[in-house]
């Protein structure tokens, strides 16, 4: 899949924040603090490519996704798509640019709407965006079905009927039904039986290259990401630590929360597996409401250095399209 | 490819769960009793000229004050009507009032709550300090001064579009009463509705719908009212029987239907007055419409707990 990246970037993430106000008061709502979820994000996406994003649980993986969509209005920064700012569109304008980024979601089960058919869950983009009414919407939701291998005859039935990995095809019919340019994939297997999970992420390979799809896709589970990605990003509360290709992120990963993270995979070699080292972090996540000064990472970095704690480690290119944010590197 | 199709359902079919829903209610008796006194109730409305043996307001005054017989089953009123007719006529009056005030409680209250609990901020402070505005007062009392002050403003407006007729039929009278309870009827639909949509909108379809590029007014019709509506039916299900019995007690209090004019209430506050004193003998007169009235509020009572736990089947006493 390398070879289709191509160095143009489709999306440009710059600066991007989001914090959650906590607030007091019942009428009179002060606020007296905010939850860092996402705090600072440079990066962009490459047209054809898919950007791999992994991080521990909270670290604001889906905060960034939904962020990008402007499913979340950004608390500062911009997202550039298709030559426009998505944080500065309003109202239609920002419907319109719907049409060309879409998202599945993590739960098969949470995200169709129960009372809604397959047909008009998936004929539902078609209508908004008058792409296809009646006849026509239904012939396309009908040939939607069959590219991601359901019977096109399901068109009147309801979500409760279909199995996990049926229900994520639907909601991956949903999202291609507009014909986008990118799609966020939003943990799209981590709700799925692992005998299911190899289905969707074939169906999505598949279908990435058929109509040269842009993926962001959210994670945790790192082999997974390996596999479909082409280049990864690793998140630590609400920032990119370090972002690279594939290959040399996990053969080479320069930032020690990246080390970390690698050393917990196995490996599916007896012998190398034997050897393998992992590095356990100690302590907790610290809280995304206050975090610490300096490298978020400092308070469980093995090789912490003082000024760690005082200064934010710019995120930086160091060769070779290897970017990390970390003083010793 | 072929043979799989082959081996696959060829027919497009919608499933409905309401048979399923239907079944369950009329298998839990106090709420089959409940439906079946609803039914009859309904059924005395629509076919109220058909099955009552007198008009309403005929009068025998030769046949005063009679008990049940077999041309009065439930008996005569002071001015010799029949209690039966009214009684029935009754029934009309009160399904009117209730899928009135029904229509303009949800009218006023699904859309307001909706707006509120969607798209919170002002709008939500505003729409929800003016039903705190109006919980703050004791419901019925507020009902009375609605339609104490409201009824000659509406006399008024008809005699000055040249209806005076009308002002004086007691048509107004319906008109009255169900201004006055649905402008307070809305307001419980409106927290509800909104407390509904504050949940639903954060679940993940309602996102997957705004990514998709749904407008905001389509996620509220399509996503989130579907969803919603459950609990709201059964609450408005069980507040039906209380529509019916406080167009009861307006119009015992003579501020709701006027006599003539049959209402429950009213039937229960002539004969009150005037038999009071003769209390254990002429009792049938205030009994049965009283009995009626009760029998509709516990008839939606039972039939909503008989919904909820019908759409709630993790319910269990």
């Amino acid at each position: 899949m390398a070879d289709t990246a191509q160095d143009q970037s489709l999306v440009q993430v710059k600066g991007l924040k989001k914090y959650f106000p906590i607030t007091q008061g019942i009428i009179f709502q002060r606020k007296v603090a905010d939850v860092k979820a996402v705090d600072g994000l440079d990066f962009e996406i490459r047209k054809g490519e898919t950007l791999g994003l992994v991080g521990e649980s909270g670290c604001g993986k889906s905060t960034t996704g939904r962020a990008i969509l402007q499913l979340y209005r950004p608390s500062a920064g911009d997202v550039f798509f298709k030559g426009k700012d998505l944080v500065k569109l309003q109202g239609e304008e920002l419907r319109k640019m719907r049409r060309h980024m879409q998202m599945i979601f993590q739960d098969p089960y949470a995200s169709l709407n129960p009372r809604m058919t397959v047909g008009d869950i998936i004929g539902e983009p078609l209508e908004v965006h008058n792409i296809a009414k009646g006849k026509e919407k239904k012939e396309r939701v009908q040939e939607l079905l069959q590219i991601v291998g359901l019977n096109p005859y399901f068109v009147n039935r309801y979500p409760h009927e279909f199995s996990g990995g049926q229900r994520q095809r639907i909601g991956v019919a949903r999202a291609l039904a507009v014909n986008p340019d990118f799609i966020v994939c939003d943990e799209p297997i981590s709700a799925l039986d692992v005998s299911i999970q190899a289905q969707i992420i074939n169906l999505l390979e598949e279908l990435q290259e058929k109509f040269h799809l842009t993926y962001l896709f959210i994670a945790h589970d790192l082999s997974v990401v390996r596999h479909i990605s082409d280049r990864v990003a690793v998140m630590y509360l609400g920032k990119i630590v370090e972002l690279t290709d594939r290959n040399a992120l996990y053969k080479s990963p320069l930032h020690p929360y990246t080390k970390a993270l690698m050393s917990a995979v196995p490996i599916p070699d007896p012998v190398i597996e034997e050897k393998r080292e992992r590095i356990i972090l100690v302590g907790d996540v610290p809280s995304p409401v206050r975090p610490p000064s300096g490298c978020h990472f400092h308070t469980r970095c093995p090789i912490v250095m003082d000024v760690c704690k005082k200064d934010d480690p710019a995120f930086r290119d160091v060769g070779g399209d290897h970017w990390v944010a970390c003083h010793a590197v | 490819m072929a043979t799989l199709a082959a081996s696959l359902p060829t027919q497009t079919r919608a499933r409905s769960p309401q048979m399923w829903l239907l079944r369950r209610i009329l298998t839990n008796p106090p709420a089959a009793l409940g439906a079946l006194v609803i039914l009859l109730m309904l059924f005395a409305a629509i076919f109220a000229p058909l099955i009552a043996p007198y008009p309403y307001d005929q009068q025998n005054l030769d046949y005063i004050e009679k008990g049940p017989s077999a041309a009065h089953w439930f008996g005569t009123d002071g001015l010799g009507r029949d209690m039966f007719s009214r009684i029935v006529w009754g029934a009309r009056s009160a399904v009117f009032v209730i899928v009135m005030v029904t229509a303009v409680s949800l009218a006023l209250g699904v859309p307001l709550g909706a707006i509120a609990g969607y798209f919170g901020g002002w709008a939500d402070t505003i729409i929800m300090r003016a039903a705190d505005i109006l919980f703050a007062f004791p419901g019925m009392l507020f009902v009375f001064f609605i339609a104490a002050t409201i009824k000659p403003g509406i006399i008024n407006w008809a005699r000055e579009i040249g209806l005076s007729d009308l002002a004086r039929t007691g048509y107004l009278d319906y008109a009255v009463v169900i201004i006055a309870l649905g402008v307070i009827g809305w307001a419980g639909l409106a927290r509800m509705i909104r407390a509904q949509v504050m949940t639903i909108k954060e679940r993940e379809f309602v996102i997957g719908a705004r990514a998709t590029g749904v407008p905001a007014w389509r996620v509220i019709l399509r996503h989130i009212l579907p969803n919603a509506i459950t609990p709201i039916i059964v609450a408005m299900s069980m507040g039906l029987g209380d529509i019916a019995l406080s167009e009861g007690y307006l119009s015992f209090l003579g501020i709701g239907l006027q006599p003539p004019a049959p209402s429950w209430g009213n039937i229960i506050a002539e004969n009150a007055g005037r038999y009071w004193r003769r209390f254990p003998e002429m009792i049938w007169l205030v009994f049965i419409p009283g009995l009626v009235l009760a029998a509709i509020v516990f008839a939606f009572n039972f039939f909503g707990d008989g919904l909820n736990e019908a759409l709630n089947p993790e319910i269990v006493d």
